[in-house]
């Protein structure tokens, strides 16, 4: 269950001495709910289990206050502890059967097939029709991880940020988000008329 | 440049992340490797599916009021009441800046943002229309020949107060896409100009509630984009864009003639 933001206030505000402008990180930090909510329907599949992400995800923020540094990207920050929160919690807690790692997403050959572009106006077609009830559904049977870079990615974080909001290494999340996109544009194959 | 190399920098290159020297190496690559020009067109397409027609999850209202009212505690644990109070009285009035102040603010700027994604969208499904060789699925024998050809086809029934003259003729009709849903397409002509009319489910759409212009018995959205003119209008349970490189004086009178009578 989520924690009450209050309680979060109080804890951090003691660590932090009392001395920061918690209401200017607030005022900022409140203009993502939307982002971050929306994040959180994607990790958890379901509105009850986002809205206890997101209000955990803030009362940790407000806990670990002192921890940011002013002026830096507080999206990319907000979403870090998302993330960890999500995994430490509710990927446990809830039997996902979609949740798992990119090595759950059907690797994509690197190599180029050089045949493949010839079946191309078909795939090009279908991407043109796919609706955004089969994007949903097509994005929510891949894993957490390459669910999680592609909507990073969508939200606008270079991939140093993603790989700040992941843990990994930059290398890791450029091959991760090809790999997820390669993953999705199979799925849409399949889904779409 | 391999073609493997070239892959790898697709989307670097669509998001501005190549410096000019790879870039001129990934596009002279292209142009001579027919299948990387289609992963490129491709991974464009799916960035456009992505950005375009992915459902967003706004946080409910009652999250976000929870959010700020919360964000200087509640009188359930710690000090007294009164002295949270004086403690919090600040905090709590930079909170209420936010919901008074800064909250409607983005909520504008985020409508004018859907109405232009809304726009964007009637504008690249007219670029469609122009762009294919087959735009229609069923030549004009009329509104009465088109109208019953969509039946089965779409998840509701399309309604149409204009059945074309000799200013507008109906050419056809076809089944299109129109953000997230299906749409009935209409495809009329004024002298050598295509006009195409989007008939769509209009509920769960951010439809512009600002700088509406009256149009028949409500009101429209009409705008330029890219030299195209588009007017969006809600009718009933039904949404519709029309959209045209013609004159838009010539396309208002379209409008005119399709909109709900006052």
């Amino acid at each position: 269950m989520a924690r009450n933001v209050g309680e979060a206030y109080d804890h951090g505000m003691a660590r932090w001495g009392g001395r920061a402008d918690t209401g200017g990180l607030g005022r900022e930090a409140l203009a993502y709910a939307d982002t971050l909510y929306n994040l959180a329907r994607y990790l958890t599949h379901n509105p009850t289990d986002a809205e206890d992400l997101v209000q955990e995800t803030y009362a940790r923020a407000l806990t670990a206050a002192h921890q940011y540094t002013p002026g830096t990207n507080l999206k990319a920050w907000l979403f870090r502890i998302l993330r960890n929160t999500f995994l430490s919690q509710y990927r446990h807690e809830r039997h996902n059967p979609t949740v798992g790692g990119l090595d759950t997403v059907a690797p994509v050959s690197q190599g180029v097939e050089h045949t493949q572009w010839l079946r191309g106006d078909l795939e090009l077609d279908r991407l043109r029709k796919v609706v955004g009830e089969e994007i949903e559904r097509a994005l929510m049977s891949l894993g957490e991880e390459a669910r999680t870079v592609i909507l990073l990615d969508l939200e606008g974080l270079t991939e140093v940020e993603i790989a700040l909001v992941v843990g990994c290494p930059v290398g890791t999340v450029k091959s991760r988000l090809s790999r997820a996109r390669a993953a999705l544009r199979a799925l849409l194959r399949d889904y779409a008329p | 440049m391999t073609c493997d190399e070239a892959r790898g920098r697709l989307l670097d290159a669509r998001r501005g992340r190549l410096d000019p020297e790879a870039l001129a190496a990934l596009r002279g690559h292209l142009q001579t490797c027919a299948a990387c020009a289609h992963e490129d067109t491709a991974e464009a397409l799916l960035s456009e599916v992505l950005e375009g027609r992915l459902p967003q999850h706004a946080a409910p209202v009652a999250l976000k009021r929870r959010l700020a009212a919360e964000w200087p505690g509640t009188p359930t644990a710690g000090p007294g009441p009164w002295r949270r109070w004086g403690r919090y009285l600040v905090p709590a009035a930079a909170v209420a800046a936010v919901l008074l102040i800064v909250v409607p603010l983005a909520g504008q700027r985020a409508s004018e943002r859907a109405a232009s994604r809304m726009v964007a969208e009637a504008v690249n499904d007219h670029l469609r229309i122009l762009a294919s060789q087959h735009p229609l699925d069923i030549e004009s024998g009329g509104i009465h020949q088109v109208k019953p050809w969509f039946e089965g086809r779409l998840d509701f029934a399309p309604v149409i107060r204009f059945d074309g003259d000799q200013d507008f003729p109906l050419r056809g009709g076809a089944v299109g896409y129109y953000l997230d849903r299906k749409a009935a397409v209409f495809v009329f002509n004024r002298r050598l100009h295509t006009v195409s009319l989007f008939v769509f489910r209009a509920d769960g759409l951010p439809w512009p509630a600002r700088g509406l212009t009256p149009l028949g018995g409500g009101q429209a959205h009409v705008t330029t984009s890219r030299g195209f003119t588009s007017v969006l209008w809600r009718d009933g349970e039904l949404g519709y864009a029309l959209v045209s490189d013609v004159d838009p004086a010539d396309l208002a009178r379209l409008a005119e003639r399709l909109a709900p009578r006052s």
